[in-house]
């Protein structure tokens, strides 16, 4: 069974124009996706995890190595993959139907009601009522979730996230965690989750991908057997707390990168 | 409250003064001789054929400097080499006081409406681009990627990204032009012309008719005034 | 050397610039008379370098913007102090800014003229009135917009309203009235120019105005490019101050 999405030896790298060479952000970094997975990045700053997103997203060129999704090499954005950024990337003048009819727009989407098509989604993420709000009345979590309806407008085949709740309050993460889940569970979309939260990763994932410090790498993957549905208690559960131990046991004692 | 007690004040010592011959009304005239001056003004015929002058002059060059300098101003935020390119003279241009290019234009386009119009124009044109451009500039990369992982294309991209992000600092440069553009347009016409407001500013100075000349200055005051209150409204309704 | 492509284009683009100016006018495309040319405006420079008229017209605007703007930045900074400081002082003083800065103030010339003669004073008088507002609103805006947590932790180790002022408010509004003396300056000098072009002080504007008038193009522009040339170094001049102080910003969220 091919994998939905292969990473092979990808090493992205970034030019530092004020110092001269590169900043690699990846390394050398290989993992498999199956389909409908569930997958959670997590690592600490710095080591890399957007830029494998950005990557597979194709809105990265790869220093070297390649990108596949169903087999076929990325070589740019496309209607099968869609992201949500940490920053939600909202556009300001638009409100919250227009900005979730956006990827429809450019996507060219005809032969339904792109504003229909949007509303469903608004409501999907359970924002009716707000569909003529602009961005700056909306809570930080509230304009997340136009991200995300935007994203899942699209009907992709893969969901890319960029520590998505990375800008919200600790609680507000939780719940939305939480409600990402719910709307996940109805399409089992292959999903790629970055986050710095050890919690967050673990709650969410099926998988939990451990990367490096930068150069990032892949430290560990760890299979998450928890079953699904995930109520939020299950934080305190001791195979939880287990996980976690783990993984911040890799995190921590990982061995500082040379310079 | 404070404001309009301020003011108050200050027109009544104005009307008083002079009439306690604290200052000679010849230098300062007062208030009410002001305002008769303006009655006399608005009932007598030469304003409105001034003013219809200065108008068509200061709205021919203002519109050209529209024209020209958002797409301008546009295309230097979006492509780098241009702009290194075009940046040194523009930013000289924008550095020098657009009054002092008044005696070449004169030069070159003579005493009549074409000078002012050039005044206006590149008085108003400078900010225009140099805004525009920096609007490109500061539109905030999440917004530009998240179109791209859209499929969108550089078209799009420009057209749905970069045009109504940058609109409000084309705004500003709208707003900064309009006040350069009344201010060319009357010191042009003190400068050398046959007609329009400041060629009446100027004949009533030299004639010492204080407040005449008051009337005009404040008519263009309250002109200038309008157009950039009117300016901000539009620029606070665009920005969010 | 990627840092140093802006620079390089600059420098290419100004070449350019002059190269075909001058070609055009060797080539016959331009009229000499409208728009003279380099190597001409460059003699003229020199000449007027060698004989001394250009350091003496250049002397005069420079005093007359040196006072304009010297008695700008006293009066502003004075007055955008007590308006930032006292509520009431603003309200007062509120009109009477908004007044001067958006009206043109040069069309107020033959009014100046007849107060203060057709001389430097009058030429400094304008220059004055330009730029004493951006300064005035500038600094009272970075005394009134001083930030809470700052005043708060100020406050915590017991400051009175004077220590407030002195240690706290002034150093915290350094950055707004720089910035408030960088759009002055260029205000400043355009008031001198100007009013030098009505007013025959002496200046680099009043010998535009004169050349003008006897249609001597070189001469022209060779002022004109001094002006330019001030006006671009002291822009850049107080441009450059402004990001050294950019450190010091404080805003309401800090």
């Amino acid at each position: 069974m091919t994998p939905h999405i292969r990473i092979d030896g990808l090493t992205v790298a970034y030019d530092k124009p004020l110092a001269g060479g590169a900043f690699i952000a990846v390394a050398n970094l290989s993992l498999d996706v199956p389909r409908g997975t569930f997958v959670t990045i997590v690592g600490p700053s710095g080591c890399g995890k957007s830029s494998v997103l950005l990557a597979i997203a194709g809105l990265t060129k790869p220093a070297s190595g390649r990108v596949l999704v169903n087999d076929a090499p990325v070589v740019g954005p496309g209607r099968d993959r869609a992201m949500v950024f940490q920053e939600f990337a909202l556009m300001p003048w638009r409100t919250v139907v227009e900005n979730v009819r956006f990827g429809l727009e450019l996507q060219r989407w005809s032969g339904e009601d792109l504003t229909a098509r949007a509303l469903r989604y608004v409501r999907l993420v359970g924002l009716q009522g707000f569909d003529q709000y602009r961005p700056h009345q909306l809570s930080g979590g509230m304009r997340q979730r136009v991200g995300i309806a935007r994203a899942l407008a699209v009907d992709p085949e893969i969901l890319l996230l960029d520590e998505p709740f990375g800008a919200l309050d600790a609680q507000t993460r939780e719940s939305m965690g939480d409600e990402l889940l719910k709307i996940w569970e109805q399409d089992k979309k292959t999903a790629l989750f970055v986050t710095h939260s050890i919690d967050e990763a673990i709650f969410l994932g099926d998988i939990v991908v451990i990367m490096s410090k930068g150069p990032g790498r892949i430290l560990e993957t760890i299979p998450i057997d928890l079953p699904r549905p995930r109520p939020i208690d299950l934080m305190d559960t001791p195979t939880f707390v287990e996980y976690r131990r783990r993984i911040r046991h890799h995190l921590t004692s990982e061995t500082p990168a040379r310079a | 409250m404070i404001s309009t007690v301020a003011v108050a004040l200050f027109l009544a010592s104005w009307e008083i003064a002079p009439r306690l011959r604290l200052v000679d009304p010849f230098f300062t005239s007062r208030p009410s001789q002001v305002l008769s001056a303006g009655v006399d003004i608005v009932r007598g015929g030469t304003l409105w054929h001034d003013a219809a002058v200065s108008l068509s002059e200061f709205a021919a060059g203002f519109a050209l400097a529209l024209a020209a300098g958002v797409p301008i101003g546009l295309m230097l935020g979006t492509f780098p080499t241009l702009r290194y390119l075009v940046d040194p003279p523009l930013m000289a241009l924008y550095a020098t006081p657009q009054l002092a290019l008044l005696p070449i234009i004169v030069l070159w386009l003579g005493i009549g409406m074409g000078s002012k119009i050039a005044v206006v124009f590149i008085g108003s044109v400078i900010p225009i681009v140099v805004n525009s451009m920096a609007g490109v500039r500061q539109v905030e990369r999440p917004l530009v990627l998240a179109a791209r992982s859209f499929c969108a294309t550089r078209r799009d991209v420009f057209i749905k990204v970069i045009l109504p992000a940058s609109l409000p600092a084309v705004m500003i440069g709208v707003r900064l032009g309009l006040s350069r553009a009344v201010l060319g347009v009357v010191v042009a016409e003190m400068y050398v012309s046959q007609e329009g407001v400041g060629n009446q500013i100027m004949r009533l100075g030299s004639a010492f008719r204080v407040d005449h000349l008051l009337v005009y200055v404040l008519l263009v005051s309250a002109f200038g005034l309008g157009l950039t209150t009117a300016a901000r409204k539009l620029e606070e309704r665009v920005a969010r | 050397m990627r840092p140093l492509k802006p620079v390089l284009l600059g420098v290419v683009s100004f070449a350019v610039i002059l190269f075909s100016w001058e070609a055009a006018v060797r080539l016959g495309w331009l009229n000499p008379f409208f728009t003279s040319q380099p190597t001409a405006i460059a003699a003229a420079l020199a000449r007027e370098a060698g004989s001394g008229e250009l350091a003496r017209s250049a002397a005069v605007s420079l005093r007359e913007f040196i006072a304009g703007f010297g008695a700008a930045i006293i009066v502003g900074l004075t007055l955008g102090v007590l308006a930032g400081w006292y509520r009431s002082v603003e309200y007062a003083l509120d009109p009477f800014i908004w007044f001067v800065y958006s009206a043109p103030l040069i069309a107020f010339y033959p009014l100046f003229v007849l107060w203060l003669g057709l001389g430097t004073h009058t030429v400094i008088a304008i220059s004055f009135l330009l730029s004493v507002t951006p300064i005035t609103v500038n600094t009272a805006t970075g005394i009134r917009t001083l930030s809470p947590t700052l005043l708060l932790a100020a406050r915590s180790f017991g400051a009175r309203p004077r220590d407030v002022l002195w240690k706290v408010a002034l150093p915290a509004s350094v950055p707004m009235v720089v910035a408030g003396l960088r759009l002055g300056v260029g205000r400043a000098l355009t008031g001198v120019v100007v009013a030098e072009l009505f007013v025959p002080s002496g200046g680099l504007g009043s010998s535009i105005a004169y050349n003008g008038g006897l249609l001597r193009t070189t001469d022209m522009l060779a002022s004109l490019m001094v002006i330019v040339v001030l006006g671009v170094v002291c822009t850049q001049g107080l441009s450059a101050i402004e990001s050294r102080f950019d450190s010091w910003r404080t805003g309401p969220g800090l």
